[in-house]
């Protein structure tokens, strides 16, 4: 067996645990409440958004159910993996683990792989529903290329914050410790970025509520490549020609890759450095 | 000449401990740990890995597994040249950490599954585990089900997964219940007659010596004696002593040219002990003569404890319960001391 097979029959093993899991049971029904229920909420033909707008396409009603993705899928990421390493220091098993001749990289990446995919299957399958329920509710498809980044975007968001968790995990010997680490980190960029965002417009002298100032749009464009939440609706946005925050494709698709590499690498070199 | 196994050759490795400072809270140094360890591990032996707590000998195995990179030294295979690399230990050899508490709805089959993935053991080697280490009825019981003599034999089941030259196995008897702790010693010794070397470190010294093969003491991160029971003992200058038992009135050994520092006596009811420090091989007949009712008689080698105390320069009175502490200066001290 290669070792990359070796890798993925790892990941399946833990990927499987994770997603029968009993604290995936208590999410989905939060899960199926955030994703599908947005997605028919922001489909409804007589909606009328702050500002008076309306949803103009089916990509569009999809964007603002990605809000679904940012609060529920997320959370249930930090929640899924928070004790993934944690745990196993704790009770013993990570010292089996780590004098096993796999090596600690291949762990690691079977690591990372089982937690995303345990939280990656539900999120597709229930956005794979989503599209389904605008089509249902708008007569309209999205296209291939908004599929793609649609659901590709998603699954960065959601490896993102899964890095995170388990680098968290792997710094802390308390379980408490880890799950406050994931949890603070969710709450920083869901609900206090915005405040930051703030914060540098009033230092930087731009004025802070005029909506459609562009000065405004263009910093808090810049600032969201700083946050995966940011980084995420960045790309989306992509699909979305009426909207410009000054941020071109090729700049959010840079972003994520960093997003993806940096706590990739940072989370492989801490586990091969890891002690029992 | 046996056959080696593994070679260590001045193998360090210090624990980086916070020592913060006022202007450095992040500050570390480096710690206790192990330092210059020189040991050799014979084919199809048990070596018993001595020490008190705090003296090095989890972090010894951690090193043998793999685990701990060795800071300085070397580890060679066999009596070949070759440096082995911490990838290679992990392949030869199988690691039973002490007290792994397994937990969770998934069952002792699928766990060892799992870990089976990382060494390519294949279902059926898996299932002969099972039944070896005695856990094939449980095999689909919750590990959270399982009681700690379970838990025990579930990881030494791992620790066999991928058919290992060398076992490594802390303090493998806590828990075991001593039926089970009798199964399990008598595995050990089916294992080496395999040719499977054993390393065995455990506080449980009273039934140690019928098991291992070699002794190796350590005290502070040092080996301090390695070798069988009797060229340790030897080596620590330990003689073996001549152990009497009656019934009836203790006779003055002072009469038969013993002096009284010499002689250990214990009383309980009708019955003494006496200890010789010495052997003496006439004195039985003496005592007979004199009509001391002697119930047994024998030679009894030195303990375990007492080459510890030995080497260690402790001893019971002095020492009791406390722990060594972690704050000392090694006993032998090398470059690159500290941060």
């Amino acid at each position: 067996m290669s070792d990359f097979n070796r890798v993925m029959k790892l990941a399946r093993r833990l990927t499987l645990e994770r997603m029968f899991s009993t604290r995936m049971y208590i999410m989905l029904p939060v899960l199926l409440l955030f994703i599908p229920g947005m997605a028919w909420g922001f489909s409804d033909p007589n909606i009328v958004l702050p500002g008076g707008h309306q949803p103009e396409s089916a990509m569009e009603v999809l964007f603002y159910a990605s809000l679904g993705v940012v609060f529920g899928a997320t959370m249930c990421a930090v929640l899924l993996s928070y004790d993934a390493v944690s745990r196993e220091r704790a009770s013993g098993v990570l010292e089996l683990r780590l004098s096993q001749p796999m090596p600690r990289a291949h762990q690691s990446l079977a690591m990372i792989l089982g937690s995303w995919k345990a939280i990656l299957i539900p999120t597709w399958i229930l956005l794979i529903i989503s599209v389904f329920i605008v089509r249902y509710r708008m007569g309209e498809w999205i296209s291939f290329a908004d599929f793609l980044v649609y659901f590709s975007s998603t699954a960065l968001i959601l490896l993102w914050y899964i890095l995170f968790t388990l680098l968290a995990s792997s710094y802390t010997r308390e379980q408490g410790t880890a799950i406050s680490f994931g949890v603070g980190m969710w709450f920083l960029f869901t609900f206090l970025w915005a405040l930051i965002t703030t914060m540098v417009a009033f230092a930087s002298g731009v004025s802070i509520g005029q909506e459609n100032d562009a000065s405004w749009i263009m910093l808090e464009g810049a600032l969201d490549l700083l946050s995966p939440n940011g980084v995420y609706h960045h790309l989306l946005e992509t699909r979305l020609p009426q909207i410009d925050r000054g941020i071109v494709a090729w700049q959010s698709w840079f972003m994520g890759l960093l997003w993806t590499v940096l706590p990739s690498w940072a989370f492989i070199r801490r586990m091969e450095k890891i002690l029992p | 000449m046996e056959e080696v196994v593994l070679r260590l050759e001045g193998a360090t490795y210090r624990h980086s401990v916070y020592a913060p400072l006022p202007l450095k809270p992040w500050r570390r140094i480096k710690g206790p740990g192990i330092f210059e360890t020189n040991l050799t591990l014979q084919k199809g032996t048990i070596l018993g890995l001595v020490g008190p707590n705090g003296a090095g000998k989890t972090t010894l195995l951690r090193v043998l597994a793999g685990i701990l990179p060795v800071q300085h030294g070397r580890v060679y295979s066999g009596n070949e040249e070759v440096v082995l690399d911490r990838q290679q230990l992990r392949q030869s050899v199988g690691h039973m950490p002490e007290q792994v508490r397994w937990q969770g709805r998934k069952t002792v089959r699928q766990a060892l599954l799992e870990l089976g993935e990382m060494r390519h053991a294949s279902e059926k080697r898996i299932d002969g585990i099972l039944k070896l280490v005695g856990l094939s009825s449980r095999k689909d019981s919750a590990l959270s089900e399982l009681s700690q003599g379970m838990r025990q034999r579930l990881t030494l089941a791992v620790a066999l997964l991928g058919s290992p030259k060398i076992l490594l196995l802390d303090e493998p008897l806590n828990g075991l219940d001593p039926v089970g702790a009798a199964a399990f010693i008598s595995l050990l010794k089916t294992l080496t007659e395999k040719g499977v070397s054993i390393v065995l470190s455990s506080h449980q010294v009273e039934g140690l010596a019928g098991i291992i093969d070699r002794l190796a003491l350590m005290h502070r991160g040092h080996i301090l004696a390695e070798g069988t029971l009797k060229e340790v003992a030897k080596g620590l200058h330990l003689d073996s002593k001549t152990e009497i038992k009656g019934t009836g009135q203790v006779p003055h050994f002072s009469n038969y040219e013993i002096q009284d520092e010499d002689v250990e006596i214990e009383i309980q009811d009708n019955h003494w002990t006496a200890r010789l420090e010495q052997a003496q091989p006439h004195l039985l007949a003496k005592l007979i003569n004199d009509g001391v009712e002697i119930t047994e008689w024998g030679i009894r080698q030195p303990n375990v404890v007492e080459m510890l105390c030995a080497a260690t320069g402790q001893s019971i009175e002095d020492v009791g319960l406390e722990v060594a502490s972690n704050a000392y200066v090694p006993l032998r001290t090398f470059g690159g001391e500290e941060e």
